[in-house]
């Protein structure tokens, strides 16, 4: 169709280049055209936060930004997160406090979670309720995702004391 | 803290082991509804109706054809040639008028977004566009909007052949309630209201359907709780044998109940898959969801209590509304009837006079919402025993001491239905009491006053009953299906052990509690233990689904059962392999010993060979090959979960907002096999819980247009809403489950509402507010608070 568009977006160090729609969201070109469906649609209007990505290190409802307003960005997902094939502290921490259920959310609350960490490596827990109240939880009541989320921090800063650098 | 029965020595159960599923859920590698695509598949979409009761007089499809990239559009006229009416499976009031409807409206509309036509599409893009050239004409019809128009004496009625616009009714009766009420010094009574909301899992319903005529076989991946339901009920509405229908569910992104029931989409999807030769995805948004997916909760309780001076409650009598929509659904007043069978609670009152009237009204249908009826009937007794509490003045925890039947007079039966199977209701008080006590919320409490804030501390004390339920039982009450639970428990020809399940994992951790059951059992190591879900086509069957705080409980059962057996004859074989006694031999860690000599030895590997491989001179004569058990587990009763939760709040008397400052649960749903896992069910259904005391309603206008219908308007907690949750634990097994597990899914539910008003009421205890009605917002708040300061009656 003549109203599509070339982009170029890479995500997790991959470059993607495909057509679209002006209207699609970065959330479908990323499910639909990437492949990577590990961000989640769980309102398409900007409240629950399920499809946040980081868009050049920003984090970003991908529900409200058009694929196309993405050109030319560096986009990291849920998929990029693990270390090789271990879980990285984040993740570990989750699993270790029963961050999640369901997991429809954790994708989202993961990145947050992450850009909360990196802006503000030592949270108070009402800084980390404040930092991830823009991503609905329906499981688990959030006691094990703040948990998760101070644990980690935890080990982040004991992984900077040992090695002098955040891993 | 934990306060266990008996001290455990176990390797895997009663652990905290994190969720198996979990790393999969963490990297974005699980597969959801949205992330499966089939070949061919294509997607379609549903025209709904904007208004709440209409005549539809035409319907034109031709524009929306013609769109390319359209594959077909089909109304509710082409749905009715091939599909029979959606089904309801519980009929619990007798002679019930039973409303019924096609998955698409076929000549009036009765709630607003019920479907009206569909398309399929090559994507939902397009298929949304068409949507907008479909042209209807609707004739309006007078509109029912609420429980009170719909009870007028000059209603407009819903169903033209009917009398009124009520479905039906019933009356349980225990003992003489009017002479209770006659002899009583003190009756208190009220109007509960809970406005209606949904479950609302954050990942929304959807479906792909593929009804291909040639091999007569309609596949179906499904977001479900109820995957063996859904089969049957797809074979009944389109009218295929359930030996050609097969319903796959994936990964599942919340469920609550609401996903138990078996919806319009899916039957609509397999139509259109028919129609097109293709496969088609059906997904609904979340705006539709609010007019798509099951309402909850929508009741109102005019309900009273007679004691005596002493304490002694006599009675409680009163009339249960549910608010039915413009049909019924699958569960049809199943949830409303589950709330008068638990409006007694755990307290002991000899007479009751329980009413229950079902009232069809221009709303969407009422459906399955964790907690299931209980969670009002949960309001009715901790509000009235508090108001009791206080024209006696009493104590509200002695108060309820006083009434609990006492452990020796277990299995009690509550009047109603409902036998409870075990309990020690006065040590869980005690447990939750002396908890306030020891993180210092009475201090708190004391001195805040002081500093002239409006602390508050709620105290609510909640019955769950779980394990539904023995076949027999639930047949006889109104179920049109089954209650017990199936399973697989397999050890391949490698010694490693597959289990297969008919219940399904929404994220409360089936597939980890079920692997801690048979590693435990078997001895064996939990990483040789995979479970399978979500496949009528290889796994069992179960009656009902994953609901009603069965998967623990049932399903567990059936482990414990079936991997006792299967242990035998690992040992038998063993017995084989080493020359030993049967008696003398242990499995542990994955290898079959003699019992004080570890050199004598096999491992699970070895008697796999010999089970499926290998089997002459190895396997007995008497046994037959492979290691399979396949246990039925249908219980005899169901279980009675219970606990008392405590909550601290604060009230802006300015802004009548209240703020969660703490919450504390102390809790016995028996054995527990993760204390992890369950900790997040306890939590997460609080939060649930205190979304639908605070925040979440559907809000309807005069019209029955629903003005809440984004999460901008309708408002689930997010975690600054939320406080920190503190779990206390004692476990009283159930008698007759093997494992003893008591199910604890709907607790938080079941408990968390009433907990809010009891606090709120505490907090403003010099005002002397009562609250009746949830969601309490801030300006129904601001509104009681206000006629209190100016000396009004606020019950």
């Amino acid at each position: 169709m003549s109203d599509k568009h070339t982009i170029t977006v890479t995500v997790n160090g991959h470059v993607y280049t495909d057509d679209c729609e002006a209207r699609m969201t970065l959330a479908d070109f990323l499910r639909r055209q990437c492949g990577l469906t590990g961000t989640h649609l769980g309102c398409e209007h900007g409240v629950c936060g399920a499809c946040t990505v980081f868009l050049d290190d920003v984090a970003v409802r991908s529900c409200l930004t058009f694929a196309v307003q993405a050109d030319g960005a560096r986009i990291s997902t849920v998929e990029g997160l693990a270390e090789g094939d271990e879980l990285n502290t984040l993740q570990k921490s989750f699993q270790e406090h029963h961050g999640l259920q369901c997991g429809f959310c954790t994708p989202g609350m993961l990145i947050c979670a992450t850009e909360l960490l990196r802006d503000n490596p030592n949270p108070t827990e009402t800084e980390v309720r404040e930092g991830i109240s823009g991503v609905l939880c329906r499981c688990t009541g959030y006691d094990g995702i703040v948990k998760s989320v101070m644990a980690a921090a935890d080990s982040q800063r004991d992984g900077v004391s040992e090695s002098g650098s955040i891993s | 803290m934990t306060t266990t029965t008996e001290p455990k020595s176990t390797k895997y159960a009663g652990k905290p082991q994190p969720g198996i599923d979990d790393p999969s859920l963490l990297t974005g590698s699980s597969t959801y509804m949205d992330d499966i695509t089939v070949p061919r598949m294509i997607e379609g979409a549903v025209l709904r109706s904007p208004v709440a009761h209409a005549r539809i007089t035409r319907i034109d499809v031709s524009k929306a054809l013609e769109l390319p990239g359209v594959f077909d559009v089909i109304t509710g006229n082409d749905l009715v040639e091939i599909a029979g009416e959606q089904p309801v499976i519980w009929y619990p009031i007798p002679e019930q008028r039973i409303a019924r409807a096609h998955a698409l409206a076929t000549d009036t509309v009765r709630w607003v977004g019920q479907g009206v036509a569909a398309v399929a599409a090559v994507d939902r893009y397009v298929a949304e566009d068409a949507l907008e050239l479909i042209e209807v004409d609707y004739e309006p019809l007078p509109v029912v909007a609420d429980l009170e128009q719909a009870l007028a004496p000059d209603a407009p009625k819903l169903y033209e052949d009917w009398p009124d616009n009520i479905s039906g009714s019933m009356t349980l009766t225990a003992g003489d309630a009017d002479a209770a009420f006659a002899e009583a010094d003190v009756v208190v009574g009220a109007s509960f209201r809970h406005h209606p909301g949904y479950g609302c899992p954050i990942e929304t319903r959807g479906c792909i359907s593929n009804w291909d005529v040639f091999s007569g076989r309609l596949d179906v991946w499904l977001g479900t709780q109820s995957p063996n339901l859904a089969r049957e009920l797809f074979a009944q509405v389109l009218s295929v044998p359930v030996s050609k229908v097969r319903v796959r569910t994936p990964e599942i992104g919340g469920g609550f109940g609401l996903k138990f029931d078996f919806y319009p989409e899916g039957v609509i999807a397999a139509i259109l898959s028919r129609r097109s030769k293709r496969p088609v995805k059906l997904l609904e948004d979340r705006q539709e969801s609010f007019v798509a997916s099951s309402r909850s909760r929508d009741m109102r309780h005019d309900f009273e209590m007679a004691l005596r001076s002493d304490g002694t409650i006599l009675g409680l009598r009163g009339t249960a509304y549910g608010v039915l929509g413009g049909a019924l659904g699958t569960v049809g007043s199943g949830p409303p009837w589950a709330s008068v069978l638990t409006s007694m609670g755990p307290y002991k009152i000899p007479n009751q006079e329980l009413t229950l009237k079902a009232v069809m009204t221009n709303r969407s249908p009422y459906g399955s919402y964790r907690g299931w009826g209980v969670p009002k009937g949960n309001i009715v007794h901790e509000r009235l025993i508090e108001l009791a509490a206080r024209k006696l003045g009493m104590s509200r925890i002695e108060l309820r001491r006083m009434n609990f039947p006492a452990p020796e007079e277990f299995p009690y039966f509550s009047g109603a239905a409902f036998t409870f199977d075990s309990g020690r209701y006065a040590d869980c008080l005690d447990l939750a009491t002396s908890a306030v006590e020891e993180r210092g919320w009475n201090e708190l409490q004391r001195e805040g006053r002081e500093a002239g804030r409006s602390i508050g501390i709620g105290y609510g004390f909640h019955i769950e009953p779980g394990a539904y339920g023995p076949s027999r039982v639930l047949n006889m009450v109104g179920l049109d299906h089954s209650g017990f639970d199936e399973v697989y428990v397999r050890m391949d020809s490698a010694g490693k052990v597959t289990v297969l399940s008919g219940q399904i994992s929404t994220g409360q951790g089936t597939h980890t509690t079920y692997a801690q059951l048979v590693a435990e059992g078997l001895g064996v190591p939990i990483e040789d233990v995979t479970v399978v879900t979500g496949d009528t086509e290889s796994c069992p069957y179960t009656g009902y689904g994953t609901g009603g705080s069965r998967a623990a409980t049932l399903g567990g059962a059936a482990i414990v059962n079936a991997t006792g057996r299967l242990k035998s004859k690992i040992l038998r074989i063993g017995a084989e392999l080493l020359e030993a006694d049967p008696e003398d031999l242990e499995l542990e860690d994955g290898r079959v010993s003699v019992r004080g000599a570890a050199d004598s030895s096999v491992s699970t590997a070895d008697i796999g060979y010999s089970a499926y491989r290998m089997l002459n001179g190895r396997l007995p004569e008497s046994e037959t090959p492979t290691l399979e058990e396949v246990d039925v587990f249908d219980p005899a009763n169901m279980t009675t979960s219970y606990a008392c939760t405590a909550l601290l709040v604060e009230v802006d008397r300015q802004t009548g907002a209240v703020k969660l400052l703490d919450c504390l649960q102390a809790h016995d749903a028996g054995v527990i096999i993760n204390p992890l896992l369950a900790d997040g069910q306890l939590a997460g259904g609080l939060a649930q819980a205190f979304g639908g005391g605070l925040f979440e309603e559907f809000v309807y206008d005069d019209d029955g247009q629903i003005r809440t219908a984004s999460f901008m308007d309708y408002l689930i907690p997010s975690a600054t809403d939320i406080p920190p949750f503190h779990f206390y634990h004692q476990e009283t097994p159930a008698p007759h489950i093997p494992g003893g597990m008591k199910g604890l899914g709907e607790a938080g539910t079941i408990a968390g509402v009433s907990v809010v008003g009891s606090a709120i009421d505490d907090a403003l205890s010099d005002l002397g507010v009562t609250v009746c009605e949830f969601p309490m917002t801030p300006p129904r708040l601001l509104e009681l608070i206000r006629a209190a300061q100016s000396g009004e009656a606020t019950t």
